[in-house]
């Protein structure tokens, strides 16, 4: 039933925008990503993964307020559609099927 | 505390690809980490950090959402695009002058690239290509040897080398002779004509890829007797019947053999240094049994195909074999008689890719070019493409004053900067894309002529014009871009304030344009006294008295081969033809003019000397009307008068003859007896072309055999006499081909190369003067502009319209005489050279140059009038009231 394919950095941003639920935009997915899984991405891969994700409808944004830390402008922020969690959802029932098709190696000493 | 900023250039960088609704997030986000940045290390790192971080940015994925800044392009390129085509339409003259300017340049830019791509394709089509290699001749030049550069190569080397390789090179594959352009009747029926024959061997198939159309290709000419044939020569004898089986005949050597059509293939391309129309074993070409045994015959051109994984130094190795055991004695002669130094190579054969030897000159394959050329063209290409390029802009500026107000009110209503640099560039683009046209054009239209100057045969099949096009096109948009940015960037500068306020002084600056003008001029002028000196130089030769009569002769070649039977077939048909009224005489000669020459060596009291000779009948004095300066004619009832000669008056100086008629030529070096008595001394006569002196000669009845008939014609029914000729040859020879050429014809046939020079050299001097004067005319235009206000003043003041014209024509003037200085020294040495081509050349004269000065001042002064006219009417109220 999937309609789009997800690259592996489309499901971890979508994953990510999940996470920090009403507070997603750019900067703070590096800082999630860098906290949670210590790896180093790039602000504009994210940017443009999230414009890539918000065309096929699996995020929606909207601007949020502005402080000074940004220089008075306004943040981007992301939410995740109903669509975008019934993908994450349905690519983790795969995974899992597909990981419970893996023969059980024993560990010998 | 303050926050600080981020580099100011990388936001406007950012805000500039970035679209407008996505710039305020990623600004902020940026701007965070640009904070962060500050508080972990320092401003500086963090300040390069943010350049790093916005041009990380400038990716597809961000650039391409930039979909709203076309829609308003569009609009406004409807705007652009309306006030160009009226700014235009407004300044006709200025406008076509400029595009016709632009498109000579792209035109002449278009045609040079064909002919550098037409050279780099040259014999580039061969499937092998890599492989196949012409074995040359690298050798001591013993006749005048040169310590700089003591070896010559040559392409022509020996029929054995073919088996010599085949046998003892395991490193060639294939091998094949290649013999070009033999002149051979060939018959089919009552088809006879006289045809281009090419011999080679059988491996030439396997060697080149020329497609096969008819008949195996393994199997062509593999029988001595087979032949092979082009579709347009099967056509010709064969018209629509198959021609592979058919017998033709071919006369090699005045022998005629039978031929089978075992195959047909397509004729080479343009740009291939073999071309063929019929090929044949070259087993059958003249004395092959004899020569496929000498070393000392260099005739041929010899082709191999290498194996696939040939080691290039064991073929080298083998190749130096070869000259060890064959030319081994030869070599010990020359070195002994030449004194070829120890450590010099006598002969060496090398292995030349045959994709090279197009561009090789000194291996002298028939139609190789200097690449040189093609540098010297490209060069001069894209100069008169940057010439033209300044033109224009210096054109574009003249108008561009008039546009200020323009300028003024555009920046009052708000456009911005670069909006008013799109539209000037976009008006440039636009005319630039008229030249385009237009060069295109002109491209179809000199072709042609270009074809016949460079004697190539460059077509434009529809890849090739997709490829001008494309080209052009390019051009176009780069020179519409480059040109127009600077009249732009000049107009944008206008402050709106001052221009609308009205009064302002100002001054068009285009300091470049005077020099590049005195190059134009320069360039022009050494065109106008070449060419005046090359007209007159071809008028002298062409009119010059040559010594003897070359009208209302007819030449007939007897196209029998030289021997015996051709002077048999001569003498039958003089007889046939004594009782015509139409032909006044008729005499037989071994050489016609423009045939070349043959020259005999003897030696006398110790000298060496040499002298031209001619086997001629009785009647070739009075046919060519030449006069006799002492002693008579050939007498036919004279039998001893066979081994009797005439002589010129070079040779009796040569000789140093008091009184040449008791004296004896003993050219045959006999030493049994005296010689040939000299019964004649004939008048000086240019026997040879005017770019050679005349030389000893000597007229014999039995040197050798006649090969050319002259029939000297009665004016008036000149087709009804060749007809009758023609009628009598065919009953003479009804197996050949009846030719015939004016004597006259033959002799201007020898300035052919320097009459195409000239026509290159005139086409280019209409070309350069047509762009200087655009030059000129652009320049004097800013000079113009420049001085209104000048001019105006000096009106008022009771200046004359005479005066104001001279004011403005004397620096003109001025730049004319400068270029003439340049250009006629430059001129006068080149033309030197070139008149140093003809032993009988016109001298230089002061005349010619103030002909010349003449011309050049009058064109310049042609074109500046236009502006100095108008400026000089202006009424000075119109420019002065604004003070």
């Amino acid at each position: 039933m999937e309609k789009d394919y997800l690259g592996e950095f489309e499901e971890l941003v979508l994953t990510v925008v999940g996470v920090l639920h009403d507070d997603a935009y750019g900067n703070a997915i590096v800082k999630e990503i860098k906290d949670q899984l210590d790896r180093e991405v790039n602000l504009s891969a994210v940017h443009v993964t999230l414009y890539r994700l918000e065309d096929k409808g699996l995020v929606k944004s909207h601007m949020g307020g502005a402080s000074e830390k940004r220089g008075g402008r306004r943040k981007r922020i992301f939410t995740i559609t109903n669509a975008g969690l019934s993908i994450l959802h349905d690519m983790q029932a795969r995974r899992i099927k597909l990981w419970k098709l893996l023969p059980q190696i024993k560990f010998t000493s | 505390m303050k926050n600080p900023e981020p580099p100011k250039k990388a936001t406007r960088l950012l805000e500039w690809f970035c679209p407008p609704e996505l710039f305020e997030s990623i600004y902020g986000d940026l701007y965070e980490a640009f904070i962060e940045d500050i508080n972990a290390t320092n401003t500086a790192t963090a300040r390069r950090l943010f350049y790093w971080n916005v041009i990380r940015f400038f990716r597809p994925g961000i650039v391409l959402r930039n979909k709203f800044n076309l829609k308003i392009n569009n609009l406004m390129l409807n705007s652009y695009f309306k006030i160009a085509t009226r700014h235009l339409a407004k300044r006709k003259l200025y406008s076509s002058i400029n595009a016709i300017g632009l498109s000579i340049g792209i035109a002449f830019a278009i045609l040079i690239y064909l002919f550098i791509q037409d050279e780099r394709k040259f014999d580039q089509f061969h499937q092998d290509k890599e492989l196949i290699y012409n074995i040359a001749l690298k050798q001591y030049n013993t006749w005048e040897p040169n310590p700089e550069k003591p070896y010559d190569f040559t392409a022509y080397v020996q029929y054995p080398l073919r088996g010599a390789l085949k046998e003892e090179v395991p490193e060639a594959e294939y091998v094949s002779g290649l013999s070009m352009g033999a002149k051979h009747t060939v018959r089919f029926q009552d088809k006879i004509f006289i045809e281009d024959l090419t011999y080679v061997d059988q491996d030439f198939f396997q060697i080149f890829s020329f497609p096969v159309l008819q008949g195996n290709k393994n199997k062509l000419l593999k029988d001595k007797h087979d032949v092979v044939l082009t579709p347009s020569i099967a056509e010709k004898y064969f018209g629509t019947t198959n021609p592979l089986g058919q017998t033709i005949e071919i006369d090699i050597n005045g022998e005629s053999g039978d031929f089978v059509v075992t195959g047909v293939v397509e004729k080479p391309p343009a740009q291939s240094s073999i071309s063929f129309d019929i090929l044949i074993n070259i087993a059958n070409s003249s004395y092959y049994e004899e020569n496929n045994t000498k070393w000392r015959v260099y005739s041929i051109m010899v082709l191999a195909k290498l194996h696939e994984n040939a080691n290039p130094e064991r073929l080298q190795y083998n190749l130096d074999k070869i000259v060890e055991k064959y030319m081994k004695d030869a070599e010990l002669k020359a070195r002994e008689r030449y004194l070829i130094p120890e450590d010099k190579l006598f002969k060496q054969y090398i292995a030349v890719p045959f994709t090279d030897v197009h561009l090789d000159t000194e291996l002298g394959w028939p139609g190789s070019n200097d690449p040189m050329y093609s540098m010297i063209l490209a060069g001069i290409g894209i100069l008169i493409l940057l010439i033209a390029c300044i033109n224009y802009i210096t054109l574009a500026l003249t108008t561009s004053a008039s546009r200020r107000i323009e300028v003024g009110i555009r920046k009052a209503i708000g456009a911005k900067p670069a909006q008013l640099f799109q539209q000037f560039s976009f008006e440039s683009v636009i005319l630039s894309m008229v030249s385009f046209l237009i060069a295109v054009g002109l491209v179809f239209l000199f072709l042609p002529s270009f074809n016949q100057f460079t004697d190539k045969e460059i077509s434009l099949h529809w890849t090739q014009l997709l490829e001008v096009v494309a080209v052009g096109f390019f051009l176009a948009i780069v020179i519409g871009l480059l040109a127009g940015s600077y009249p732009a960037v000049f107009l944008v500068r206008y402050k709106p304030t001052k221009v609308l306020k009205g009064g302002t002084s100002y001054k068009l600056k285009a300091g470049f344009t005077k020099p590049l003008v005195i190059i134009q001029y320069a360039l022009s002028i050494f065109l106008i006294i070449s060419s005046v000196i090359m007209f007159r130089q071809m008028k002298y030769i062409t009119t010059k008295d040559l010594g003897f009569n070359k009208d209302q002769v007819v030449v007939i070649p007897t196209q029998a081969g030289w021997n015996k039977s051709s002077t048999r077939l001569f003498t039958q048909y003089k007889n046939a033809l004594a009782n015509e009224t139409d032909v006044i005489s008729i005499a037989g000669t071994s050489t016609s003019f423009g045939d070349g020459w043959s020259k005999y060596g003897y030696e006398v009291d110790g000298k060496q000397k040499a002298a031209l000779v001619y086997t001629v009948d009785t009647d070739y004095l009075n046919t060519l009307g030449l006069t006799l300066k002492q002693g008579r004619n050939f007498d036919p009832d004279r039998p001893s008068d066979s081994s009797a000669v005439i002589v010129n008056e070079t040779l009796v100086a040569d000789m140093g003859w008091e009184n040449p008629l008791e004296q004896y030529l003993n050219w045959r070096e006999d030493s049994a007896s005296l010689g040939s008595p000299v019964i004649g001394v004939v008048k000086d006569y240019n026997n040879l072309s005017l770019e050679s002196s005349i030389e000893p000669l000597f007229l014999s009845m039995k040197t050798g055999s006649i090969t050319k008939i002259l029939v000297k014609i009665r004016p008036g029914n000149i087709p009804g006499t060749l007809q009758k000729l023609e009628r009598k040859y065919k009953e003479l020879a009804p197996e050949k081909p009846f030719e015939y050429s004016f004597l006259d014809e033959d002799v201007a046939k020898q300035y052919a190369s320097y009459q195409r020079w000239m026509s290159i050299m005139s086409l280019s001097t209409v070309f350069a003067i047509l762009i200087s004067c655009l030059g000129l005319f652009g320049l004097s235009g800013i000079n113009a502009v420049n001085r209104t206000k000048e001019i105006g003043i000096r009106k008022v003041l009771g200046a004359d319209i005479s005066n104001i014209f001279i004011l403005l024509n004397r620096q003109f003037v001025f730049l004319a005489v400068v270029s003439f200085i340049i250009a006629a020294p430059a001129a006068w040495y080149i033309m030197r050279q070139w008149l140093g081509n003809f032993e009988f050349a016109i001298s230089i004269n002061w005349q010619l140059f103030a002909l010349s000065l003449a011309v050049g001042l009058l064109i310049a002064i042609l074109t500046v009038s236009y502006h100095a006219i108008k400026s000089a009417f202006i009424n000075p109220a119109e420019t002065l009231k604004t003070e």
